[in-house]
């Protein structure tokens, strides 16, 4: 059930490097996990997914603007910045 | 074979919020590399969105505006990808619960267009590429940008069609105040989705999806030669590939976008981060109460009600401000036709001249609606009446008083005209000679003699017809 | 010393805010090799803290907690004092910006001593994947400490902090503090800020807090609780002062015992000492009510499902762009990324990110997503009958008492299960406190748990304050 192929799409999805060492030992565990996870899938599934909560709509943030950062403390914990911007390899 | 077009449209359209959606940073257009962002829109570790009412205010007035439901319970959800232009990896939207569902436009043709939905969601931030270095920098100050995204049904069957929706949407949501509406600017991008079948068929071939489509002009050409294009592949032989088209304005083409390596798989999930959100029948009310009246509602009126020309009445809805200058006038003097006339002939002219908007006016609706009672009373002639405007145009005033300073006060008084008609006659012997043996064109050269003498005054209607009587 | 006692000393003046803060200061320095409780121990900000607190006091303007010091937890941010969720990742992350729980205990004149370690991004129960060494117990330092918030606990039962904030996604501040015998609030979702919090998972997050007993923890959550206009899952029904009830009689309160938590896998010195409680509160006049909760055995897995799936997309940001660890690999954007992941998390946070993709993608969504939040929504009901039926439920804390350092952290699958008796908590967003039991033959700590309605903290408290006053607590000798 669960396998490589499927681990290298989630590796995919996750945008996470393996090697194939740590893809295949990736497999093992996941389906050892997958196999405790596969209990929900028991669940009567025909109750309904989610709690409709009611909540304020006065809660909501009145339309205001304030005061941005300051770009510098923006960019501070980055490694490559130029021009002020986040430097990434050219997407196309 | 003969194809059919199938086409459905995705409208964003950014909102005409003060904040952006999720933060407090000011939504406007440019500045200068991350200037307008905070650690919430930067996607710092930690932080959390908050919804801007506003934001929600201007959805549910879009979907009022196009006649959706405009649902109590709606939320959010996040949609999840990775890309530098946007920092949380993922995009706050609504997937599940839309705010809108269910609308419609009435489209040329009377065709009724079903919008499937109107939903909130977060705008991206902006790329610069940089093909010496290759390298892209990222630019944080459109991230949160509000935009809501208007996904109709694939009921479009031509290009008219289309033009028609889009541009009914755009005037729609600046009635509404939801959007300035810009294509050029990117303030509201129309994707459309467009198949073909063969005429008589049933069932639609596969789509392709068009993006950067600036102007109505642009979608016009875009949707024809893909129509062209899949046409041509289907007679060959060929199949449609289902994928992404970038239009070119230059080449009047489309092309494919790179395909990203994996399929898109956006696990939307419900946004943890946002409680849904609960509109009550009371707020429903309010909102849509705040709403000014809809285009096609005063078109309406201005045809049946008013009875003016369908292309006068198109004319006059076509700017918000205008129209509601014409209602304001026509409150105070319904003479629904003269005003119309005066404005889209007139003042349209000297405002398009001028390069002025209806809002720049130094003269108020009351005093319109007086001015086109004066010349209809006969206080002043229709001419004087297109000559106080530009002096109102240009300086302001009330049209009583400029007509007073200016001699435009219509003369009544017969026997001076008649002192006028005979001196004139007498003085063009030659002229007069020449109408009595047939000339008719004599008649207006003389005319403007006695108007020349007699000002601007003059009751015209009397002086010709004392000049006919005279030259009997 | 209670905090309390700590306050009234200070005003007192019978002892310096700097005096005391070099003494704890001092016992870090001597001390925390030994368990590694800290990852940054902020020396000179805290003195300088601790002067500023002594200026106030002396002005007369001594707030609650002016001069108390304490620990914070590692995955909340610290305005300029590196926060790195224990994780490669973010080793020299330094926060432009305070937590709001910060930023309300520095109005009032906290000292903050340091950052604690904990499991990475605090998923874990071991405190052992953390990127800087795992944390050691102070009762026995070949023992794990729990987690994720194992630096908190620790540091609160060697004496290292007077109090301590952590964060509880499925257990994080109950377990380790049952484990390293202090004991642990879990506030009600919503009653305290996540603002500032670096999420794991958002719908189960909360800060809470670990100290030396029921009416501490009470003390320090009256310092961080409250509505934030930052957090929009923040809540105006949390109120104060969370140790009014404290002393309070509780003769009648309805204590409930639901059966499932006493099952198989649940350890029999950690079962005979919670049923010893049970007893103590029967004696003490209380209703014993047996209520039940048949969710549970359900709820792991959709508890592993659901905070997965929200981790996988709230760590999609750390891609070494913005901040945080940028590989030197990687020609493209994809690669970079992909690069900067591997080498920036741990093995346990890679599982988590692949299970919550897994949870999430197209063709698994319904099965497991899906039906995950039809059991979230089947728990919370099942709480709100069992609230119908009592006033707190009494449950064991972990099906264990704390394991030998690699004995168990390594396995995924067991790690996951020993969540059981914590989780169910967070997916129904109640609040819980979690004491000190009993001792095992190991003279381990024995945890148990008081399960509480939404935003009644205050009886827990008080209920948890009761058995506190009647039961020998041996200090950790370390």
């Amino acid at each position: 059930m669960f396998n490589a192929e499927l681990t290298k799409h989630l590796a995919e999805l996750s945008k996470i490097e393996f090697t194939e060492e740590e893809l295949q030992k990736m497999t093992d565990d996941m389906t050892d996990i997958i196999a405790i996870m596969d209990k929900v899938c028991e669940f009567d599934t025909s109750k309904p997914p989610y709690a409709l909560d009611a909540v304020d709509y006065n809660d909501l943030r009145a339309d205001e603007h304030a005061d941005s950062y300051p770009t510098d403390k923006i960019t501070s914990n980055a490694k490559n910045v130029k021009n002020n911007s986040f430097v990434v390899p050219k997407v196309v | 074979m003969r194809y059919q077009p199938v086409i459905g449209l995705e409208i964003h359209a950014e909102l005409l919020t003060d904040s952006k959606v999720f933060c407090t940073c000011q939504n406007e257009f440019g500045g200068s590399e991350n200037t307008r962002v905070c650690p919430r829109c930067s996607g710092l570790p930690g932080t959390l969105p908050l919804l801007n009412m506003g934001a929600v205010r201007l959805a549910a007035k879009a979907g009022f505006a196009t006649d959706c439901t405009v649902n109590n319970y709606s939320a959010f959800d996040r949609k999840n990808y990775f890309y530098p232009d946007l920092p949380k990896a993922y995009q706050i939207t609504q997937f599940e619960y839309p705010i809108c569902t269910d609308g419609h436009i009435t489209v040329t043709g009377g065709k009724d267009i079903r919008i499937n939905r109107i939903h909130i969601e977060e705008d991206a931030g902006k790329l610069v590429h940089d093909d010496y270095e290759g390298i892209s920098m990222a630019d944080y100050n459109r991230c949160g940008v509000p935009l809501i995204e208007i996904v109709t049904e694939p009921d479009f069957r031509s290009v008219e069609e289309v033009q028609d929706f889009v541009e009914q949407i755009a005037l729609r949501l600046k009635y509404a105040g939801v959007c300035d509406a810009r294509m050029e600017q990117g303030s509201m991008r129309v994707d459309v989705n467009i198949s073909i079948m063969p005429v008589g068929s049933a069932e639609f071939g596969t789509r392709a999806e068009l993006k950067n489509l600036n102007s109505l002009k642009a979608i016009g050409r875009a949707i024809e030669y893909e129509i062209n294009r899949q046409s041509e592949i289907l007679d060959n032989g060929g199949t449609v590939v289902q994928e992404t088209r970038r239009y070119n304005d230059n080449h009047g083409d489309t092309k494919a976008l790179r395909s990203k390596e994996e399929a898109h798989d956006y696990r939307y999930f419900p946004e943890p981060d946002i409680p849904p959100v609960m509109l009550s029948d009371e707020d429903m009310e309010e909102i849509k109460n705040s709403m000014p009246e809809m285009p096609q509602i005063r078109f309406a009126r201005y045809t049946e009600e008013y009875g003016l020309p369908e292309e006068d009445s198109r004319l006059i809805i076509s700017n918000k401000d205008f129209s509601d200058f014409y209602d304001e006038a026509v409150k105070i003097n319904p003479d629904y036709k003269q005003i119309s006339n005066l404005m889209l002939v007139e003042l349209l002219r000297h405002l398009n001249e001028s390069e002025k908007s209806v809002l720049d006016l130094p003269f108020s609706p009351a005093d319109l609606a007086e001015l086109v009672k004066m010349s209809t009373d006969g206080v002043v002639s229709k001419n004087a009446a297109k000559d106080i405007l530009k002096i109102m145009f240009d300086n302001g005033g009330k049209p009583m008083e400029i007509a007073k300073n200016n001699g435009f006060i219509m003369d009544n008084d017969a026997s001076g005209l008649e002192e006028i008609v005979n001196q004139v006659i007498s003085e063009n012997a030659d002229s007069v000679e020449s109408y009595k043996n047939g000339n008719q064109k004599v008649f207006g050269f003389l005319m403007g003699q006695v108007v020349r003498i007699a000002g601007k005054g003059a009751n015209p209607k009397l002086a010709k017809d004392l000049l006919t009587e005279k030259l009997k | 010393m209670a905090l309390k006692e700590i306050r009234d000393m200070l005003d007192k003046k019978e002892i310096s805010v700097v005096e005391l803060t070099e003494a704890y200061l001092d016992k870090i320095n001597k001390r925390d090799k030994k368990i590694n409780s800290y990852i940054t121990v902020c020396q000179e900000n805290a003195l300088e803290d601790a002067k500023k607190a002594q200026d106030r006091i002396n002005a007369g303007l001594s707030d609650a907690f002016t001069g108390i010091p304490i620990s914070v937890k590692d995955n909340i941010c610290t305005l300029g004092v590196k926060t790195t969720c224990a994780s490669r990742m973010l080793e020299d992350f330094i926060p432009p910006y305070d937590a709001t729980v910060m930023e309300k205990l520095k109005k009032s004149g906290i000292v903050m001593l340091g950052k604690t370690n904990m499991d990475e991004f605090a998923m874990g129960g071991s405190s052992q994947t953390s990127y800087f060494g795992g944390v050691k117990n102070p009762y026995d330092t070949d023992r794990v400490t729990g987690g994720s918030s194992g630096g908190a606990a620790a540091s609160v039962a060697a004496g290292l902090c007077a109090a301590a904030l952590g964060s509880d996604t499925g257990g994080s501040v109950r377990q380790p503090a049952s484990f390293c015998g202090v004991t642990g609030l879990k506030p009600t979702y919503g009653a305290v800020s996540r603002w500032g919090l670096i999420a794991f998972a958002s719908s189960l997050d909360q800060i809470g807090v670990i100290a030396k007993s029921a009416e501490d923890t009470g003390y320090l959550l009256n310092g961080i609780y409250g509505y934030d206009k930052n957090d929009a899952t923040s809540s105006k029904k949390s109120e104060g002062d969370y140790t009014s009830l404290v002393g309070s009689n509780i003769t009648g309160l309805k204590v409930g015992v639901p059966k499932e938590f006493f099952g198989d896998g649940l350890n029999d010195e950690v079962k005979a000492a919670v049923l010893n409680a049970v007893e103590y509160y029967k004696k003490l006049g209380c209703e014993i009510v047996d209520v039940s909760l048949p969710g549970l055995e359900y709820a792991v897995s959709a508890y592993y499902l659901i905070s997965s799936a929200e981790a996988a997309s709230n760590l999609s940001r750390f891609d070494g762009i913005k901040y945080g660890l940028r590989s030197g690999l990687g020609e493209d954007y994809s690669d970079l990324i992909k690069n900067s992941r591997r080498e920036g998390f741990g093995n346990e946070v890679k599982r988590r990110i692949m299970l919550g993709n897994y949870a999430l993608c197209s063709g698994y969504y319904d099965a497991y997503y899906r039906n995950a939040t039809r059991i979230r929504t089947q728990l919370r009901n099942e709480y709100k009958e069992i609230f119908e039926k009592c006033d707190v439920m009494l449950t064991p804390t972990a099906p264990t008492t704390a394991y030998k350092i690699g004995e168990q952290e390594n396995d995924p699958v067991k790690m996951y299960l020993a969540d059981i008796y914590t989780v169910t908590v967070n997916i129904a967003g109640l609040p819980a406190i979690s004491t000190t039991c009993g001792y095992d033959s190991n003279g381990m700590p024995i945890g148990m748990s008081l399960i509480g309605k939404s935003f009644d903290e205050k009886t827990l408290i008080a209920v948890c304050d009761r058995f506190e006053r009647d039961f020998d607590r041996k200090e950790a000798a370390l």
